[in-house]
């Protein structure tokens, strides 16, 4: 619990800063519709999408400016001597930060363009051998803790699926209330075009006398941060 | 495998199964332990029942929509550069299935869970074309290792204790032995990362397409389904044409009820959504998608008015937790693909008369009605499967044994209960005369023709104060003695 302490107290420094832009399109929720500040709304979803996460046994990081993400992100990769970091493309934020830091901390850092077929085993090899992904989710939701992970070619939906530990990251302003939002936002087009994955936690089983497992095929370990930029 | 259930096989195998009580102990806590999860989650969470009512009604529309909707999911599915192909039974699936395999020269496949595959009884197809395939959820990994079929639709192995599994891995993958359900899971991690590397095809089952985008849905907890649709470079799913949902909108309903009855989750770890093989460039994702559409009995079944509700089942698996009958036998006693209740409704529509006996395994308790997320009115439908099996001489089903005799049996019965006083009066004779031959008030057995109510259950003897007197005491008193 200490942690959320810690989480409300960032998130009363984050709101003296100026209110940002309305983040979502109009939900259809009535809850959406009663006249509540747009930061304190964020602020509600921010606490309840830790508290899911956690729920669910990820690991929350904190709400945090791009380059505290990134320097946490690298301490992280020297806790558990990380010497190979995969980065996917951002999707509002540019990855580079998380890159400079990475390396600066001693880190090889894999990233991701167009590849031909016959490059693709190389490239999954590659991206099984690392110690951790590091992703943007396009959208997260609120009441279940999860991410929505929409793939493209420098940013490959197996980046949060074969390396042991998955680290992802979603702007505050991509943060809904629930999966209807989620699917709304993320709209018909997105979905057919894209390939997506909602991630709630890291991979578990209960398959042995329904006890708890983490880690069985995808990552054991899920950090998450959502990204608040401090001039946001 | 697909098992169409031989008759004499329920009597057998749940015989043996009442038996077994290590095999309830296991039953029981996994159920329980689900079972108190479900609530959990579901006190939780104050729309439930009314997203319950939503879910229902968008499978009432899809379903009674069935033709458009297949025609849209074809269309947009081949828009998205998949290969489809509609299946009309489970032999041309397996054979489609098998040439993409042989056209392609396809060595090693790794499938995702999936019950469709296990109901058209892919793998030995696949076996005997050359393929090596590999079950790589835990559960079916486990079973597979076993040489069983799986005898839950969500926990393939619940009848297994940790050291069953410890026992199992020590024997067929050589490591020492452990009951640690961490390095149980740990080792088959290891085995089954270097499979997923190494196939060529990927199988999984789908919960839910789309029509509106052309999307398979594939819900999961470990990413073994996610692996089996994104590493091999050839990818099938197999899907029963009541997957079908009409828009992207409507799938939140779903979700929202689906791990909370079946594992109860707020939602699985893994939500895939699956539109076609990868773009150019990408990295993940397969370069063929084949899409086999399943009919496979199904349609049969939305041609009759009442078994038409089946085909809105979500297979969560509830019912079989909470149903009584599933609880004491366990999954295989059925001999089927689908065991527990929407199995015994299933099953006699996709695999003939020979599983006509399955509706019958069930004491339309309700509990199967009141827990469905969809809420399918299985005892109903129990019944209009028992009516219609008993009414139709030429499939002859010798079970229940003497279902004539019990029906003429319970005609006497009932002109016995007019007469109150005649009645009383015989029920203290046979009384009297049986009292000598019981113990503890029961008859354990009793010669022919009456064996045929021993030889399951003990015969309670009449006790000197019979039923009767006992209801107009509890007139009286308001409330039995």
């Amino acid at each position: 619990m200490a942690e959320f302490h810690k989480l409300i107290a960032r998130l009363k420094t984050a709101l003296e800063s100026p209110a940002p832009s309305e983040p979502h399109a109009a939900s259809s929720n009535s809850a959406a519709s009663m006249p509540i500040a747009p930061s304190a709304q964020r602020v509600e979803l921010v606490s309840g999408f830790a508290r899911e996460f956690e729920a669910v046994r990820g690991s929350f990081l904190g709400v945090l400016s791009p380059e505290e993400a990134a320097a946490r992100i690298a301490s992280l990769a020297r806790e558990v001597g990380a010497r190979l970091v995969a980065v996917g493309e951002g999707v509002t934020l540019d990855a580079a930060v998380f890159t400079h830091a990475l390396q600066e901390g001693g880190c090889a850092v894999e990233r991701f363009g167009k590849l031909d077929d016959g490059e693709r085993p190389a490239a999954l090899e590659r991206l099984a051998r690392c110690d951790i992904g590091i992703a943007e989710a396009h959208y997260a939701i609120a009441s279940t803790g999860t991410f929505a992970v929409v793939g493209a070619p420098a940013r490959p939906n197996s980046l949060t699926l074969l390396p042991p530990i998955s680290v992802i990251v979603v702007h505050v302003e991509r943060l809904v209330l629930d999966l209807a939002q989620a699917l709304g936002a993320l709209g018909p087009d997105l979905v057919s075009a894209h390939r997506l994955s909602l991630i709630t936690g890291p991979s578990r089983t209960a398959d042995i006398e329904k006890r708890i497992v983490l880690g069985v095929h995808g990552p054991k370990t899920l950090y998450g941060a959502i990204i608040w930029p401090r001039n946001g | 495998m697909a098992r169409s259930p031989a008759k004499a096989d329920f009597f057998e195998a749940s015989r043996k199964a009442v038996a077994d009580h290590e095999l309830h102990r296991k039953l029981q806590s996994a159920s329980d332990r689900h079972l108190d999860h479900v609530d959990e989650t579901r006190a939780e969470f104050p729309p439930f029942e009314s997203e319950r009512d939503t879910a229902r009604r968008i499978k009432e529309e899809s379903i009674a929509h069935l033709d458009e909707l297949l025609i849209e999911l074809r269309r947009r599915l081949e828009e998205n550069g998949c290969s489809v192909f509609f299946a009309a039974d489970a032999e041309q699936a397996r054979n489609y299935i098998v040439g993409v395999a042989k056209k392609n020269g396809l060595k090693r496949a790794v499938k995702g869970k999936s019950m469709t595959t296990e109901e058209i009884g892919l793998n030995r197809a696949l076996i005997e074309a050359g393929l090596e395939v590999t079950e790589t959820d835990l559960g079916e990994y486990i079973v597979q290792l076993r040489g069983e079929p799986p005898s839950h639709i969500i926990t393939p192995a619940i009848h297994l204790s940790k050291e069953d599994v410890g026992a199992l891995f020590a024997e067929k993958l050589q490591m020492p032995y452990t009951a640690e359900p961490e390095e149980l899971t740990a080792e088959a991690r290891k085995r089954l990362r270097s499979a997923f590397l190494g196939a060529d095809l990927g199988i999984t089952g789908a919960n839910f397409a789309i029509a509106e985008t052309g999307t398979l849905v594939v819900v999961e907890n470990e990413g073994n389904g996610r692996m089996s649709c994104t590493l091999p470079d050839t990818y099938v799913a197999v899907v029963g044409i009541e997957k079908v949902i009409p828009k992207l909108a409507d799938l939140s309903h779903f979700l929202e009820i689906l791990a909370r009855t079946a594992t109860g989750q707020k939602l699985t770890t893994y939500t895939n959504f699956i539109n076609g093989p990868r773009r150019a460039g990408e990295l993940d994702g397969p370069r063929e998608v084949h899409v086999v559409v399943l009919d496979g009995g199904r349609s049969a079944m939305l041609a009759d008015p009442v078994m038409r509700e089946a085909l809105y089942c979500i297979r969560c698996g509830a019912c079989l937790n909470v149903c009584p009958v599933y609880r004491r036998v366990g999954g295989h006693a059925y001999g089927s693909t689908y065991p527990g209740p929407i199995g015994s409704i299933v099953s006699p529509n996709l695999f003939g008369s020979a599983a006509g006996h399955l509706p019958f395994a069930s004491t339309l308790c309700g509990a199967c009605r009141d827990i469905c997320p969809v809420r399918i009115d299985i005892p109903r439908m129990l019944l209009h499967i028992r009516w219609k099996e008993s009414e139709d001489e030429t499939r002859a089903i010798p079970w229940p044994r003497g279902a004539a005799r019990a029906r003429s049996g319970v005609v006497r019965f009932a002109r016995l209960a007019r007469h109150p006083r005649v009645a009383r009066m015989l029920g203290r004779i046979a009384g009297a005369f049986l009292r000598p031959f019981a113990r503890d008030g029961f008859l354990r057995r009793m010669p022919p023709p009456f064996n045929n109510w021993t030889a399951v259950r003990d015969f309670p003897v009449p006790r000197p104060r019979v039923r009767r007197d006992t209801a107009q005491e509890a007139d009286s008193s308001g409330r039995v003695p």
